[in-house]
């Protein structure tokens, strides 16, 4: 195999990760947006963790991404 | 797509895809970071950080004191509001004991009052009872006299027709008798 | 973004090549401007990214000027602002260090400004973005955990040790959670550093791609691309207040766990 078209096909490997930052976001609003209904008068406190863990979940997306940079440097 | 960025990129990078990861550029930005961060430190705590510092000092020793002035006044008001219940008390004490007094001075009135009428009562009474008692007695004097004129009237006819003295006096005994007899009625 | 610059490449490139090559890297690319070296050891050249580390600076000194020019005990508006500023990150530092972060603030507070403005200062088109530079976050939060490293040993001595032993846990299980612990720390300045360069990139590579599409595609199709960079830029001054915010908020938890351990 072309060692081009391994690392491409490598790269769109890498963007897979996004799948799981995907779920995690997915999670991580689902389950806010559940306690939020639960106790609405804990959203202040509650938004402060939501936006922390996003940018954490998002994180890990972009690690995907990273990986996918550094094959392309590779190529 | 992606194939023209990595020949697009690889015009510029020679060893890699990220501009990111050159080599060549780090030992310059590591510099300069550590720098930068310094000099902003320096200039944020020298001129920034003071200032911001003495506004909130200013703004809380303000709020402080505003506190303390309002913590005095409600004090002030306290004491006026405890005062103020203080002269309510007196007055309304002083407003029971008139009252009261008003109250006793004016049983004592109505005692006197009673009193006096009562006597007046009794003073006319007496009065009055005295009166009947002359009016009586000067009714009896004169039933008295009228009946002894009466009599003597009576025993100058009886003389006239000549009976004895002690026929006479028989008859005026008997006269009296009956005079005592009619005074016994009239009572 | 760089995308004006991103563009005008790319048209210089379709005029040169025909069809427009896709470059959206090409706004990261570091250029000295002027080389110099100190006594051959050190390289303190000022490149694209040390001018915009200075412009970034300079932009965090105008604003807490600007809201304290003239200070009031009633704030105005910039005044509001700029104490909102100081009270944020206040609130941190107290929040999670407690009493004993209060030698830190200056630096967390310098930290955080630094952070958020390189964020917002990338986004001005034909800027040069300095926290997408890896090496640039790499620099400070390999600095911090040093630092926190360092700072446990000369608080807690040799007792620091025992930050890599995990409590409660069963003596047998020892070879195992103590090499997990000891990766774990080595973990927290690659995945600081690159949570934050991540993030820049890939905002700044989306827009440069969308800018792309919004000169390549004709007129009616380029409103859509052009729509979306106008979202996401929003997106991108969001992502530059969240991603400083969580840079600051891990330092002090980094800084807490050498105080007051686990």
């Amino acid at each position: 195999m072309d060692a081009t078209a391994a690392a491409l096909i490598g790269m769109g490997l890498a963007a897979l990760g996004f799948a799981g930052s995907g779920v995690g976001l997915g999670v991580l609003f689902g389950k806010a947006i559940e306690a939020i209904a639960r106790q609405p008068a804990a959203e202040a406190q509650l938004a402060k963790y939501i936006w922390i863990g996003m940018a954490f979940v998002e994180a890990v997306a972009l690690y995907g991404l990273v990986v996918a940079f550094i094959i392309m440097g590779k190529a | 797509m992606i194939a023209t960025a990595v020949a697009a990129t690889a015009e510029h990078t020679a060893s890699s895809g990220m501009p990111q990861f050159e080599p060549s550029v780090f030992g310059h930005q590591i510099f300069w970071s550590i720098a930068s961060f310094f000099i902003l430190l320096y200039l944020l705590k020298t001129h920034v950080l003071p200032a911001i510092e003495k506004v909130l000092d200013a703004r809380g020793n303000k709020i402080r004191s505003d506190l303390e002035n309002a913590e005095q006044s409600r004090r002030l008001a306290e004491k006026a509001a405890i005062d103020t219940q203080k002269q309510l008390n007196a007055a309304r004490r002083m407003a029971e004991q008139t009252i009261e007094e008003a109250r006793l001075e004016s049983a004592r009135y109505r005692e006197m009052a009673r009193e006096s009428l009562s006597q007046e009562l009794a003073k006319k009474k007496s009065v009055a009872l005295a009166e009947i008692e002359t009016a009586k007695q000067k009714a009896m004097t004169e039933l008295h006299h009228v009946a002894v004129d009466i009599a003597m009237l009576a025993t100058e006819k009886l003389i006239a027709k000549n009976m004895t003295k002690t026929e006479t006096n028989k008859m005026v005994q008997e006269a009296i008798a009956a005079i005592q007899e009619h005074k016994g009625q009239v009572h | 973004m760089s995308s004006t610059v991103t563009s005008t490449d790319v048209t210089n490139h379709a005029i040169a090549a025909v069809a427009p090559k896709m470059d959206p890297l090409h706004h990261f690319l570091v250029t000295k401007q002027v080389d110099v070296s100190f006594l051959g050891l050190l390289d303190i050249s000022i490149s694209n990214s040390v001018l915009w580390m200075w412009i970034a600076i300079a932009l965090v000194m105008i604003f807490f000027r600007l809201a304290f020019k003239n200070p009031t005990t009633v704030p105005g508006r910039m005044q509001s602002l700029g104490e909102l500023g100081y009270l944020f990150i206040h609130g941190i530092v107290t929040e999670i260090i407690g009493d004993k972060g209060r030698p830190f603030f200056p630096y967390i507070f310098t930290l955080f400004y630094f952070i958020l403005f390189c964020n917002l200062a990338g986004l001005i088109p034909g800027s040069f973005t300095v926290t997408s530079q890896l090496i640039v976050t790499a620099t400070f939060s390999m600095s911090i955990v040093a630092f926190s490293f360092v700072y446990g040993f000369y608080l807690h001595g040799s007792h620091y040790l025992k930050f890599f032993v995990p409590s409660g846990v069963p003596v047998l299980l020892m070879p195992l959670m103590v090499p997990i612990e000891i990766i774990s720390f080595l973990a927290r300045p690659v995945s600081l550093a690159v949570r934050l360069f991540a993030n820049m990139t890939a905002g700044h590579t989306m827009l440069a791609v969308m800018f792309f599409y919004v000169i390549t595609l004709p007129w009616w199709g380029a409103w859509l691309p052009f729509g979306f960079t106008v979202v996401f830029t929003g997106v991108e001054i969001f992502i530059g207040f969240i991603q400083a915010y969580i840079f600051t908020i891990l330092t002090c938890v980094y800084i807490n766990d050498s105080i007051h351990m686990h």
